[in-house]
């Protein structure tokens, strides 16, 4: 017999009790559709993630010194960085909260000790005057970059470059005003300060350098940068413990490692119901066997052979399990792009999962159609006819 | 070369601690071309030595040689083909399949012999012809009168034009007029030449047949008024037939 013969075969078997294979299915339906929401779930929220730490800019560097009491950083240090190998940018950051006052207002903000390019490597831009300069540094001036909430706060408007504030008792002119970040990435600069690393330690009477951020040259230097810094660090402290360089791109390569173990394991527990979907074909194709010995006999009187009638059965739950696959996808298909954002959830559904499940019920269907359809096709002619 | 050959066959069925025996040391002979009536009560092994000329079930002991073809030697596969291509059964009880139109039931055979669609349509559709039901190709079984629908399962046993044609108590569901149809139609294919073997526990009927043989206990035997039966299918003969009348 012609495979395309046992197509229509079983179409039309499956077509002859609609509600049955219905209820077959639908333990793959639902199996399929588990599969595919729960990864595409996942693979949303992997996909927000990664959105949220790239808008932070993927070309920054943070190095922490773990051991301040053995080994000091100096600015100096830094300064001999800039511009070594792949680092472009080199920036102390030390942070404190202060009372800021202008007049007879008062607001209480992060205050960042920093250098000239800290604003380049987190890639905040400034709308109004400038950034602290080197000379800035050097000359220990009371200058201050403010965020718009900040000015917003203390003078009620953002025309705020040759104002003066009062930070910690000094009085500070602002030369620059940050751009308005907004407040989805997490902490914002709009509520921050920003004044001359060097008065940064005087004025919080801490001297040490416990963290300070670079960037390469370009996205692409970032691994060759990671390593000049690496070495440096190891060359300064001598103790691979005593530091840790993460560039933004390792870190988003762990965060997105996690959030796709978890998605593989929310699949993982979804295939399960796929399996018990599995059985439901299983049995109802045991039942079908034994309801349909009679015809099996007819068939196998008139010439049908073991492998026509095990063909008959297999390409049955085949076609069960691809329809209800379909099937399974489409609902999913459907929560993805109608259901999801209605309701505020990510979801990012694949092809290449929506493949893997139809694939996967194929082979359930053949998992579990064999042992009826081998079943069947072992009965001998004349007991299956006789059969009552 | 006579088309069926058996020797010594013999099929038992354990009850219990009794055994039956179905089949008893049978041996027959039937030619090409002939029209072979097997009468019986019922329980006498008709249906069993059916079963087993047409490859359904095997023997427990003996040879069946099927047109030259040792039987008992070949596997379930080479079985198969024989029962698709050699053997044209008709049943008691029909079996049609329910969900099948009489138009595909009669095809199904040449689908398991894997001929194309346009071939089959129309050797169906000349099958049907002959069984004069080319009005009700679309019908289902259910739709159908029982001399109908054996004449569907007539047609299905036709349709692969095989050697040998074995029906198993065809009449024993219908009504007289139904059978009459029926027994018309066996009659029409023996004269085209086909060779059936007719089993029936009806005298009157079997009396149609060529030749007659007895079956009692699962042992053949002639029967004894095969003489009157003789006479009557002469004069079966002499009112327009033309049949060579054989001995046993
Ligand atoms: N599958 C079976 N199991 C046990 N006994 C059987 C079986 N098939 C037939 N028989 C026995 O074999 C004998 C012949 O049966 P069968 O060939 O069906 O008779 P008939 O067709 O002449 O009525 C009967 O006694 C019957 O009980
Ligand atoms: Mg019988």
């Amino acid at each position: 017999m012609k495979l395309w013969q046992a197509i229509k075969m079983a179409f039309k078997a499956i077509a002859s009790n609609k509600m049955r294979a219905f209820l077959t299915m639908l333990g793959i339906i639902i199996g399929v559709l588990s599969v595919t929401v729960l990864i595409a779930i996942g693979q949303g929220s992997t996909v927000q993630i990664t959105e949220r730490i790239t808008a932070l800019g993927t070309n920054i560097i943070t190095v922490q010194n773990r051991a301040v009491r053995q080994v000091r950083l100096e600015l100096k240090d830094l300064e001999s960085l800039r511009g070594k190998g792949a680092v472009n940018c080199v920036a102390p950051l030390i942070t404190s909260s202060m009372t800021l006052k202008a007049g007879t207002n008062t607001y209480t903000a992060q205050v960042q000790g920093t250098t000239e390019g800290y604003d380049i490597i987190r890639g905040y831009g400034i709308q109004r005057g400038r950034f602290i300069t080197a000379s800035d540094v050097h000359g220990r001036s009371y200058v201050c970059v403010v965020g718009v909430t900040v000015a917003d706060e203390l003078f009620g408007q953002r025309n705020v470059v040759g104002e003066k504030i009062r930070i910690n008792g000094m009085q500070y002119s602002i030369v620059g005003l940050f751009e308005e970040m907004g407040t989805d990435v997490g902490a914002s600069q709009d509520e921050c300060v920003a004044i001359p690393f060097t008065n940064a330690q005087r004025s919080f009477r801490n001297t040490a350098i416990t963290t300070f951020y670079a960037n390469a040259y370009g996205e692409e230097y970032v691994d060759q940068a990671v390593k000049t810094l690496e070495a440096f660090m190891l060359d300064k402290t001598g103790n691979e413990e005593y530091y840790a360089v993460t560039s933004q791109t390792q870190l988003l390569e762990s965060m997105a490692e996690v959030s796709n173990t978890l998605s593989l394991m929310l699949g993982g527990i979804a295939a399960i119901s796929l399996l018990v979907g599995g059985i439901g074909i299983m049995n109802i194709m045991l039942v079908s066997v034994s309801e349909r010995t009679r015809e099996i006999g007819i068939r196998k009187a008139i010439g049908a052979r073991r492998t026509d009638i095990m063909m008959q059965f297999i390409i049955e739950a085949i076609v069960l399990s691809v329809f209800g696959g379909l099937v399974g996808i489409l609902l999913a298909w459907f929560s993805c792009t109608t259901i999801a954002p209605r309701i505020g959830v990510a979801m990012v559904m694949s092809s290449q999962v929506a493949f893997l499940a139809l694939l996967f019920s194929v082979f359930i269907g053949v998992l579990f159609g064999s042992y009826p359809a081998a079943k069947a096709s072992r009965l001998l002619p004349i007991d299956a006819l006789r059969y009552e | 070369m006579s088309l069926i050959k058996l020797t010594g066959i013999t099929k038992r069925y354990r009850m219990g601690d009794e055994t039956v025996f179905a089949l008893d040391h049978v041996s027959m002979a039937v030619e090409p071309s002939e029209f072979v009536a097997i009468v019986g009560p019922s329980g006498s092994g008709k249906s069993t030595l059916m079963n087993i000329i047409g490859c359904l079930d095997a023997p427990d002991e003996g040879e069946y040689i099927l047109d030259g073809e040792n039987v008992s030697a070949l596997p379930d596969r080479e079985l198969a083909i024989l029962r698709n291509r050699k053997i044209g059964f008709v049943f008691q009880h029909f079996n049609l399949l329910g969900k099948l139109s009489a138009f595909e039931n009669v095809e199904l055979p040449l689908i398991y012999q894997g001929v194309r669609s346009a071939s089959r349509k129309e050797m169906v559709t000349e099958v049907m012809e002959k069984v004069g039901l080319t009005a009700r190709l679309k019908h289902r079984p259910n739709q159908l009168s029982g001399g109908q629908q054996q004449r569907v399962a007539i047609a299905r046993a036709l349709v692969t034009r095989p050697s040998l044609i074995l029906a198993d108590e065809p009449t024993g569901n219908l009504d007289s007029k139904s059978g009459r149809e029926v027994m018309d139609t066996f009659h029409h294919l023996h004269k085209m030449g086909n060779t059936i073997l007719l089993i029936t526990h009806n005298n009157r009927i079997a009396a149609e047949a060529q030749r007659m043989l007895s079956i009692q206990d699962g042992k053949v035997t002639c029967p004894e008024d095969y003489l009157s039966m003789e006479r009557e299918a002469e004069r079966r003969q002499t009112s327009g037939t033309d049949k060579e009348v054989r001995g046993a």
